[in-house]
Parts: C-alpha cells; sequence; structure tokens
C-alpha cells in the first residue's frame, strides 16, 4: 500500500516546484542577500582604509575619521532594513511552502481510500502533514537562500582577500573548507542517533500512554512497582541515547572554533610578519583577521545546509510519495444514474480480501429486495463488516459486483452513492463539535422536527436533554465525554437523519446495555420503514428488528431465512443465538 | 518536606549527588569562555609588541601561547559539552522517574478528573522540553553567557575607557533584547496554540475519516482544515517578523559599538595614550559580546516554554495522594471475609452510598445488581481501597481497609473489568501481568483452563500473539476472557468481577461463563452481574437503587419475593420479552446447551 519513496532528482524538482511557486518573496529574498553580502563586505573594508588612512596612517599624512565614521554608519544603516527584508521574506517563503505541501496532503488524506487508513497509524499521517514538514520549511525557508548567501560571502571573501595578498590568503584559507566538512560531517553522524533518540522517546510516550490509561490494572493488582520499572529502563534509554549524542557534540562543536583559530595563529603569525616587514598594513591585518571571522558562520551554514537538506528530501519524498502514490477509490468514467425510490441490494459472487491477509469473503450471493431489512449475522471474523464496507465503496471487491437498484456501484459517482447509502460504523465516530452539528453531519439542512424524531428513535433524545446544554453541547476532548453506548446512539441518530434510501448499521448498539438496547430496538423498526437496511449484529434482540437474518461464516452465506425459523433450523444460527433462549 | 517551589528552581533537588560534576563543569565553564578573550588579549599582544614593534620573537611566542589557549578551549569545550549534558539528563531523569511514580500512587479520582492525553504530555513533551533546554539550551546558556561576562572584562582589561564605551552601548541592547523576549515569548505561544489547534484537527480528519468519506463532508473539512493552516501560518509569520526585527537590529547595534570604538580609540591614539592594537583587539572583543547575545536571544524561547513545563509538573508533584498508607499500616495475609460498615461515599456533592452495610464470609460470592448509577460500580471499587469511605469503614478479616497495608492488600486481589485493558505485548505477557514471574507453562495451563487457548488459536504465533496496545483486533470478550486468565494466575484471595454489558458473541460468552466457574472457586467474590446465569452462581445477591440496597437475599428467595428484584430478572440478559421466548425462569440449568457444537468441549 506505501508507495516506495520518490528519488532524489524527482523530489528535489518536487521542492523546486514548490519553492518556484513562491517566486516573487524567493527573488526578493535572494536580491536582498546579494546585497547584504556586499554591505558585509565594504563594512570592514571601509574600517580598513579608516585605519590605514586615519587611525594609523601608512604614509604618516593623518586624513579626518569622520568621513569613514560616516560611511561605516550609513552602510550600518543601510543593511538594517536590507537584513529585515531577506530574512522576512526567506523565512516567509518557508512558512508558506509548508503551508502548502500541508493543504496538498490534507487533501490527499479525504480522498485516500480505507485500505490507506487500515495500514497507516493515525500518529503517522497525522506526522506527516506535521512535524515531518518542519524540516522542509527550515530548509526552504532558510537553508537554500542561507546556502547561495554562503557562497556569496564565501567567494566575496576570497576574492578581497586574494586582492589584498595573495599568498596570506592561500595560507588563511588552507584550514576553512574543513570548517564545512567538519560541520557536514557532523550532521551525518548525529543524524541517525538523534533518529534513535526520537524513537526511543516515542518508546517513552507509549510506556506512559499504557500506564496512564491502564492505571485501575496497575493499582488493582498492585503492580506499581513493575511498570515504574519498566518505565524506568525507557526513560533510562533516553538519557543514555542523548548523552551518545552529546558525545559526538562534545567532538565536533568544539572544532568549529579550533578550527578557524588556526587560519588566524597563521595570520597573526605570517601577517604580522608581513607587518613588521612592511608588507602588510595594520589596517590590511585587521581586514584578514576580520573577514577570517566572518567565514566562519558561512561555512558553518553550508554544513548544515546540507545535512538539513539531506532531512529535507528524505521527508519530502515520502510525502510526494504520498502525493503521487497512492491510488483513490477509481470514479466511472461514465457515471451510471440510480433509479428513485426504494433500492435493492444486489452482492453477485463477491470475493474480497485485504492486501495484507487471505481472502474474506469467499463468493457471497445475497439478494436484498428494495425496504428490506437484513440482519447479517456469524461469528467473529466471518466477514460482517467486510461485506457492509463494500457498499459505500469503502473498498471494491476482488471479484465479482454489488449492484444497488440494480446498477453497479462502481459506476455510480462516490459522492452520489454515499448520500444514498448511510453507514453506522462499528467503531462510533463523532467528532468534537456541538452535539447538534455531529447528528446533522450528513445533512446539514435536515428539518429541525426530523432531527428530533430520529433523536427519538436512536435514544438520544433520551439523555441530550440532560447534557449540560442540550443538543448545543459540545462533544469530544474539548467538551463531554460521552459513553460509548452514547455515541453509538448519535451516530445511529446521524444515520437516520442523512435521510439515506440504504442503511448499514454495523453492530450498532454493541456498546448499549440490554435494557436500553431493547427500548431502541422497538423504537428503531418504525423509523427505519421504506428503506433497504443491513445489520451485522451479535444480538438476538437486534435480530429480531429484521425482517431476514443471513448468517455469514468463512465468507459466504450460509444460512438464510426469517429469525423465528432459523432458530428451529439453522445450526450456525442456534449456536450463536440459540442459548439466549434455552436459558429462558 | 520542603518549601514548595515552582519553575525551574525546582530541578535543584536533582542536583545534591552531582554537586562535584557541576562545580568542577563551573571551573571548566569559566575557563572556557575566558579562553578566547585571553587569546584577543595575546592577539592584541603581538600586534602591539610583535608587529608594530617589530619583534619577531615576541610574534612567535605570542602566535605559540595562543595556539596553546584556543587549544586548551577546544578540551575545555569538549568536557563541557558532555559534562553538562550528562548533568542535564540525570536532572530530566530523575524527575521524569519522581513524575511516573509519583503518579502511580494518585487516586482513581485523580485520573478520571485529568484527561489521560493531558497526563501523558507531562511526562512526555514537557520532560522533553526540559531535556531539551538542559543538554543543548545549558552549555549555550553557561557559555554564552560567562562569554559575555569575560569579553567585558577583557575590553576594560585591555583599556578601561574603551571598556565604557562597551558599557554605553550595552543598555539600549539589554532593552531591545528584553523587548525582544516578552513579544517573542507571546508570539511563541501563539504558534503553539495554533499547531496545537490544526494537529487537532488534522488527527480528528484521520481518525474519523471513515464518516467524513461515508457522509461526503470532505469540503467542510477542508474548510475548516484551511482556515487552521492560515491562522497557523499568519502566527508563524509573525513570530519570524519579530525575528527579522531583532537579529538585524542587533546587528546594527553592533556596528554602532564598532564605531563608538574607533571613534573613542582614535582619540587616544592621538593622544598616545594607547596603541593600535588594543583599538583592533577592541573591535574584535564586541563580536564577542554581540555574537553571545544573538545566541542567547534564540535560547530565551526555549527556556520559557521549559519554565511553562516545569510548572504544569510541578502542579502534579504537588498533588497530594488522596489514598496512601497510614503510619504502622498493617502487612495482612487476607484470608477473604469482607464487611461494609454503614459506608457512605460521594464523588461530589450527592452521595452515591448511603450506609451500606454488606458482610461476605472468606470465600462466598456476592452478586450485585440494579440499574446503571445505583453504586455497584462504587461499591467495587470500595473493595479495591480506590476510594475511602466518608462514613462508615470498609473491613478486611474484621481490619479496617485504612489501616491495611494498601499495595500488600492490592496483591492479594484480582480485578476483570467491564472492558479490560490489554497492555502492548503477548498475550502470554497480558496474562502474566500480575505474576511476571510465572513460567510458560503456568501461563499455558491458565490459558487452557478458562479457555484463552481457543481464542489464540485464531492467531499464527499463539499465546505469542503481540496485542496492540488497548486491545485492539481483539473482541470485548476476548479481552474479558484474557483478563479472567490474568486474575486466575494472580490467584487472589478477593475477586472483583465487572460483567461486560456490551456483546460477546455467543461462544466467547460461554467460554466466560465457564471460566467464571474455574475463577470464583475458593474466592471472596463480588460481581456485579449483568446476566441471569451470573446472579444465580451468588451466595447472596443485592439489589442496589440509588445508592441504597432495597433487596438482598437468595436468588430463588429474591425471585420468589415481590420486589424490584423480579423487575429486573425480566430485564437481565438471558430473559427475552419478546415473542421469541418461551419458559419463565427456573432453578437450575444445564451449564451448556447441547445444540451449542463449535465451541463446546464435552
Amino acid at each position: 500500500m506505501d508507495p516506495p519513496d520518490l528519488g532524489l532528482w524527482p523530489t528535489t524538482k518536487g521542492l523546486a516546484g514548490l519553492w518556484r511557486e513562491q517566486g516573487q518573496l524567493v527573488l526578493v529574498g535572494l536580491a536582498c542577500a546579494l546585497v547584504y553580502s556586499t554591505l558585509s563586505l565594504a563594512i570592514p573594508i571601509v574600517v580598513q582604509h579608516a585605519i590605514d588612512h586615519s587611525i594609523k596612517p601608512t604614509n604618516g599624512h593623518r586624513e579626518s575619521l569622520w568621513p569613514y565614521l560616516g560611511v561605516i554608519v550609513l552602510l550600518g544603516a543601510i543593511r538594517f532594513p536590507i537584513n529585515f527584508t531577506r530574512r522576512y521574506a526567506t523565512s516567509r517563503t518557508g512558512i508558506r511552502v509548508e503551508w502548502r505541501m500541508r493543504e496538498l496532503l490534507y487533501q490527499g488524506y479525504l480522498r485516500y481510500p480505507r485500505a490507506f487508513y487500515d495500514v497507516h497509524a493515525t500518529g503517522q499521517v497525522v506526522s506527516r502533514a506535521t512535524n515531518d514538514l518542519y524540516p522542509v520549511r527550515y530548509f526552504i525557508g532558510w537553508g537554500m537562500t542561507q546556502g547561495i548567501q554562503s557562497l556569496m560571502m564565501i567567494f566575496g571573501i576570497a576574492i578581497v582577500l586574494f586582492v589584498v595578498n595573495a599568498k596570506l590568503a592561500v595560507i588563511a584559507l588552507v584550514a576553512m573548507p574543513l570548517v564545512g566538512i567538519l560541520t557536514y560531517n557532523f550532521g551525518r553522524r548525529v543524524m541517525p542517533i538523534s533518529r534513535e533518540v526520537q524513537q526511543l522517546k516515542a518508546d517513552v510516550t507509549e510506556a506512559a500512554d499504557e500506564s496512564v490509561v491502564g492505571i485501575e490494572m496497575v493499582q488493582a493488582f498492585g503492580r506499581e512497582d513493575d511498570v515504574q520499572g519498566r518505565f524506568n529502563v525507557k526513560a533510562g534509554r533516553v538519557r543514555d541515547g542523548v548523552l551518545r549524542q552529546a558525545r559526538v557534540e562534545g567532538l565536533f562543536l568544539p572544532g568549529l572554533l579550533f578550527l578557524p583559530s588556526l587560519s588566524i595563529a597563521a595570520i597573526v603569525y605570517f601577517g604580522g610578519t608581513d607587518v613588521i616587514n612592511g608588507h602588510l598594513t595594520n589596517g590590511q591585518f585587521y581586514l584578514f583577521y576580520q573577514l577570517l571571522l566572518q567565514l566562519v558562520w558561512p561555512l558553518e551554514a553550508l554544513g548544515w545546509i546540507l545535512s538539513l537538506g539531506q532531512r529535507a528530501t528524505a521527508s519530502a519524498s515520502r510525502t510526494f510519495a504520498w502525493l503521487q502514490g497512492i491510488e483513490t477509490i477509481p470514479e466511472a468514467a461514465a457515471p451510471a444514474k440510480l433509479p428513485d425510490g426504494p433500492l435493492g441490494v444486489t452482492f453477485e459472487n463477491v470475493h474480497f480480501s485485504y492486501p495484507t491477509g487471505s481472502e474474506v469473503l469467499t463468493g457471497v450471493e445475497l439478494e436484498i429486495p428494495p425496504g428490506e431489512v437484513v440482519a447479517v449475522c456469524g461469528p467473529t471474523g466471518a466477514g460482517k463488516t467486510s461485506l457492509l464496507n463494500l457498499l459505500p465503496r469503502f473498498y471494491d471487491p476482488d471479484e465479482g459486483r454489488v449492484l444497488l437498484g440494480g446498477v453497479d456501484v462502481s459506476t455510480v459517482p462516490i459522492a452520489n452513492l454515499r448520500t444514498v447509502v448511510a453507514i453506522v460504523t462499528q467503531r462510533p465516530i463523532l467528532f468534537s463539535i456541538p452535539l447538534r452539528d455531529n447528528l446533522t453531519a450528513a445533512r446539514p439542512d435536515a428539518p429541525w422536527e426530523e432531527v428530533v424524531a430520529a433523536c427519538e428513535a436512536a435514544g438520544v433524545a433520551h439523555f441530550a436533554a440532560d447534557l449540560p446544554d442540550g443538543y448545543d453541547t459540545l462533544i469530544g476532548e474539548r467538551g463531554i465525554n460521552l459513553s460509548g453506548g452514547q455515541r453509538q446512539r448519535v451516530a445511529l441518530a446521524r444515520a437516520l437523519i442523512a435521510n439515506a434510501r440504504v442503511i448499514v448499521l454495523d453492530d450498532p448498539m454493541s456498546a448499549v446495555d440490554t435494557q436500553t438496547e431493547r427500548h431502541l430496538v422497538t423504537n428503531l423498526r418504525p423509523a427505519l420503514a421504506g428503506r433497504t437496511v443491513l445489520i451485522a449484529t451479535q444480538r438476538l434482540s437486534t435480530v429480531e428488528v429484521a425482517d431476514r437474518a443471513v448468517v455469514l461464516d468463512d465468507g459466504v452465506v450460509v444460512e438464510s431465512g426469517k429469525p423465528q425459523d432459523l432458530l428451529q433450523s439453522g445450526a450456525l444460527f442456534t449456536a450463536l443465538f440459540g442459548e439466549e433462549v434455552a436459558v429462558a | 518536606m520542603p518549601k514548595r517551589r515552582s519553575g525551574l528552581s525546582r530541578l535543584k533537588h536533582y542536583l545534591p549527588g552531582q554537586r562535584l560534576r557541576v562545580s568542577a563543569l563551573g571551573v571548566c565553564g569559566v575557563l572556557m569562555a575566558g579562553a578566547p578573550v585571553a587569546a584577543l588579549l595575546i592577539v592584541a599582544h603581538a600586534i602591539n609588541h610583535g608587529m608594530v614593534a617589530g619583534g619577531k620573537s615576541r610574534l612567535t611566542r605570542d602566535v605559540i601561547a595562543y595556539l596553546i589557549v584556543m587549544a586548551l578551549a577546544y578540551v575545555l569545550q569538549t568536557t563541557l559539552v558532555r559534562g553538562l549534558a550528562r548533568v542535564g539528563q540525570n536532572i530530566v531523569l530523575g524527575l521524569r522517574q519522581d513524575l511516573f511514580d509519583h503518579l502511580t500512587t494518585l487516586s482513581l479520582r485523580y485520573f478520571s478528573q485529568q484527561k489521560a492525553g493531558w497526563i501523558i504530555s507531562r511526562l512526555t513533551s514537557d520532560a522533553d522540553a526540559l531535556s531539551d533546554v538542559l543538554s543543548q539550551g545549558l552549555t549555550t546558556l553557561v557559555v554564552n553567557t560567562l562569554t559575555i561576562i569575560a569579553a567585558i572584562i577583557g575590553l576594560f582589561v585591555l583599556d578601561w575607557r574603551l571598556g565604557l564605551v562597551a558599557l554605553v552601548i550595552l543598555p539600549p541592547t539589554l532593552v531591545s533584547g528584553r523587548w525582544f523576549q516578552v513579544k517573542s515569548h507571546a508570539a511563541f505561544l501563539r504558534v503553539r496554540e495554533t499547531i496545537a489547534i490544526m494537529t487537532a484537527q488534522i488527527a480528528e480528519s484521520v481518525s474519523g475519516m471513515a464518516v467524513i468519506q461515508a457522509f461526503n463532508r470532505e469540503r467542510a473539512f477542508l474548510a475548516e482544515f484551511d482556515r487552521a493552516n492560515a491562522a497557523n501560518r499568519e502566527t508563524n509569520t509573525h513570530a519570524q517578523y519579530l525575528n527579522s526585527i531583532f537579529f538585524p537590529g542587533i546587528e546594527a547595534l553592533g556596528v554602532v559599538a564598532m564605531v563608538s570604538v574607533l571613534f573613542v580609540g582614535d582619540h587616544l591614539l592621538l593622544h598616545g595614550s594607547i596603541q593600535v592594537g588594543t583599538v583592533t583587539a577592541a573591535v574584535f572583543m564586541l563580536n564577542m559580546i554581540f555574537q553571545p547575545l544573538q545566541e542567547l536571544s534564540d535560547l530565551y524561547g526555549q527556556v520559557q516554554s521549559a519554565g511553562a513545563a516545569m510548572e504544569k509538573i510541578t502542579g502534579i508533584l504537588d498533588t497530594e495522594p488522596e489514598i496512601r498508607d497510614a503510619p504502622g499500616a498493617l502487612s495482612l495475609a487476607v484470608a477473604g471475609h469482607l464487611q461494609f460498615d454503614r459506608v457512605t461515599f460521594s464523588y461530589g456533592r450527592e452521595p452515591v452510598l448511603h450506609g451500606i452495610e454488606i458482610d461476605v464470609p472468606a470465600g462466598n460470592c456476592l452478586a450485585l445488581v440494579g440499574e446503571s448509577g445505583g453504586g455497584k460500580s462504587t461499591t467495587a471499587k470500595l473493595v479495591g481501597r480506590f476510594y475511602d469511605p466518608d462514613e462508615g469503614a470498609v473491613l478486611v478479616d474484621g481490619h479496617d481497609l485504612r489501616e491495611v497495608e494498601l499495595r500488600a492488600y492490592r496483591r492479594q486481589l484480582g480485578v476483570v473489568l467491564q472492558d479490560p485493558f490489554l497492555f502492548s505485548g503477548s498475550i502470554a505477557d497480558n496474562i502474566r501481568f500480575a505474576q511476571p514471574g510465572a513460567t510458560d507453562d503456568q501461563v499455558a495451563d491458565v490459558a487452557r483452563a478458562v479457555g484463552v487457548d481457543r481464542i489464540a488459536r485464531r492467531f499464527d504465533k499463539g499465546l505469542l500473539h503481540v496485542v496492540r496496545e488497548g486491545g485492539a483486533g481483539l473482541s470485548a470478550g476476548e479481552r474479558q476472557l484474557i483478563s479472567i486468565a490474568r486474575a486466575l494466575l494472580a490467584d487472589p484471595r478477593i475477586l472483583i468481577f465487572d460483567e461486560a454489558t456490551s456483546n460477546i458473541d455467543r461462544p466467547t460468552e460461554i467460554l466466560i461463563e465457564q471460566a467464571l466457574d474455574r475463577l470464583l472457586r475458593g474466592r471472596t467474590s463480588i460481581i456485579i452481574a449483568h446476566r441471569l446465569a451470573t446472579v444465580r452462581r451468588a451466595d447472596e445477591i443485592l439489589v442496589l437503587e440509588h445508592g441504597r440496597i432495597t433487596q438482598r437475599g437468595r436468588f430463588d428467595e429474591l425471585l420468589a419475593a415481590q420486589g424490584p428484584f423480579r423487575e429486573l430478572a425480566a430485564q437481565l440478559h438471558g430473559v427475552s420479552e419478546s415473542g421469541l421466548q418461551s419458559a419463565p425462569v427456573t432453578g437450575s440449568r444445564p451449564r451448556s446447551s447441547a445444540s451449542v457444537v463449535s465451541s463446546e468441549p464435552e
């Protein structure tokens, strides 16, 4: 399911494309970088002249210092807004590229099929659109421009130094490229460790998560010592990881201070000798020294940018792989139209398997006339959920056809199909919005009377009145946490409100307690009138709502008939539900 | 307990073990900061006495001295980076462990009031924020602060008048630094906020994608996402705007400082009271003041967030555990005689239990029935001493639970929850949870005894099948069965069993019923029952309504008597009122019906 990461070249092309999208900002940033570099070279040169002509005149004739100081202040004053613009434009480029990539990813997420979400954990999908984008943002919002500017500075400084004194320039610059190499190697050495530390931190999170969520178990059995021990081991590993990282840092980072000092020592010695011999002025000595100091950062930056670039392309290649490689459920080229009125459902020799496993449905044949309510029963793992998920095209069958009103669902436009089919998933999913909006999610313009009626039928009205703000109560993390049973009832009401002609209920009342379920079942039947309904369930009382029950076993329909009849004749059906009656 | 501390100062708690290392690192830091300043003074000397005065040998000596000082700085910095990381990490580790240990002692009341995600963030992202500051940040902070001080001292050593010039520059620098700190902290908080909102939005969409797609809500969610994404872009842009003003501003101030030094230096040079090397060195020395200032400003945001993190962590550490051992608590070998002596209890203001009286002789089984909200779970939680009663007492073997050593008591307790939580790890690990020392054979025996081996057969690796956290991939019934095996292996004296209300497929349900037979044998048990078959096993049944016992007795007595139990029995699982059911509930029945073929051993 996961497409391979993109190669370096297509990734670079993709990034360059996004970079170009921000063309104006990029150009402004680069132009300012050029001016900034020039000014940063000019200021020391003016200082050099100030020293040589005024402060310690080489020819004995002392000029006034004021013009020099004036020029320096002026250059400094111009450099300020230029530097501001350079930084601001550049970082905005990065922010906008990040924003854009996130937008593209999110649009992709909305289209990706269920199969995608089956194999990717929520955390992974979320971090691909958040944390994983930061290297890209820093690379584009800082690295690209800074890299170009660093090259400008390096070449500019080298030219100035060579013009002033070629021999000294060679001596001074010999050690400097080492700074860039050192930084680059540091990045390469430290990255795997820091990735490992991230992983170790994730382990700590997992340990913390489990113990906090499972605290009742831990305390109930008095096993605090065990979990503390396990947590401590994992927290200790994080410390050891960070310390390994610090060892590498301790080895490399001081080198960034030490290497330039070798060059400076060379300048002081050889340059100093030249000064004594009269080959170099005091001002020129200052210039050498100052420009060497100014050279350190661009070289360091190049090293950082190279290793940041690796991270950025790695993360961008994963993002582009998703954007280009995930196949969405195909829309029919020539869309078919569904007939009006109640729709029948037909499964024709349906085979289905998940990418990771063996065949779950092995030739299901099922014909449901319009308006019939069918209970789909079967032991755990029989394929009930898989069968129901084919109807709204969460998945497509490997073989065979699913027909709605005689039309193959794969030829119906997906949006249209999903308006006609409403589903209640096994695990009820509500959003962190007011209850009212959760209920009308499928049909925001539903008349209020219909909403209330559905809430009565689904047993939402029963508890909605007790919520702090009634139907306006905020649900979820930031609001009220509903119980599992309450959530299921809201999901059920939502599906009823959708006004769909086909309703698919996947074990819709599994978390509702037995007493409540009985009340619900009685109310539910009239609310379903006129619609074709498929209900997967484990409970006899829910089966009783249905006109007909079908039993799935090992991916095929093995029994079918009225629930009462099946209790007499159906072997598997009796095994599943018989005991319930036998108790009585 | 020492005076309560909040914020970063609390971290000092974790220093004592490392006092020697910290002082050694302090010395390292001072030397390390002093080294480049000293090196620059050597360069000034080289210019003044070597170059200008023409002393070649002086120059050579100075260069060698310079290299020695810088080499020393290299060694010192290596030591400092590693040493400070160790100090910082030891602090974080100690804090993390203390925080976790403390959390495990807090009562269920605490955990029910705080969202799990909130607590976990304290242990993870907050501790990580501290870790970042303490490992990389600490070095930056120490070295740069000391360097600024050393450089200012260095300027005074070069020439006190030039030193004064630097002091003139410092106030506007500090003022703008302060302005930036305040502004960027606020901006940083807003960025955090918008990132949190955006991340939450994405997370919610991803986990709810099935519904979004099923109901064609893509457009509405995209619109909402666009708002969050744009808000995040704007706050980030604002934060970058501040950065873009501040750092060039500091650079401009640096130019002003340089011009001032050149101006004053020139005057002094003219009067002959200073040498050119001193002026040049002073210009370089200014670099050593302004460069660290920039790095410190960068660090400030990190320190701020670490402070905020520490405040939240402190909040947890200062929460007193509600339930803890009394001094001289009794380490009790439990026989299993359980009593409630007029127990009244409330979570908030309204009591949920009113003067409950219970007496369960050792080895007996007590079933609690009644509508939800009647106080069944609360009663069970008081047995486990997850809460203490407001009035009255819970007694085990005649001892008030509050006088019994808590952990020792709980190790003789077994709990099977309604919706059991499984830890990530194999099924075997989960069974072994309460008896980590149990052998594979013991685990396999227990698994066989309660039918977990049947569940395990579904998976390739059997009992070694790794369940994901929370037990995804297993049905509620299967999880409960594993949790029964866990309790059986723990071999507790007292057992609390909260029967699942949710759907369990019939074959699994039968397995659970049989497992229960095995589990209840020979121990005191409290069962919160939802099924008639379960109620029937009990030696005594209590009907709890609105926190009061409205009926008590044996199964047949209760069924024969007029009262709430009869109504309840009609609703309990296993008795259907619909047309499908026939005969009324009568005495005992065969444990398994012959029609159940697939899952029966016999």
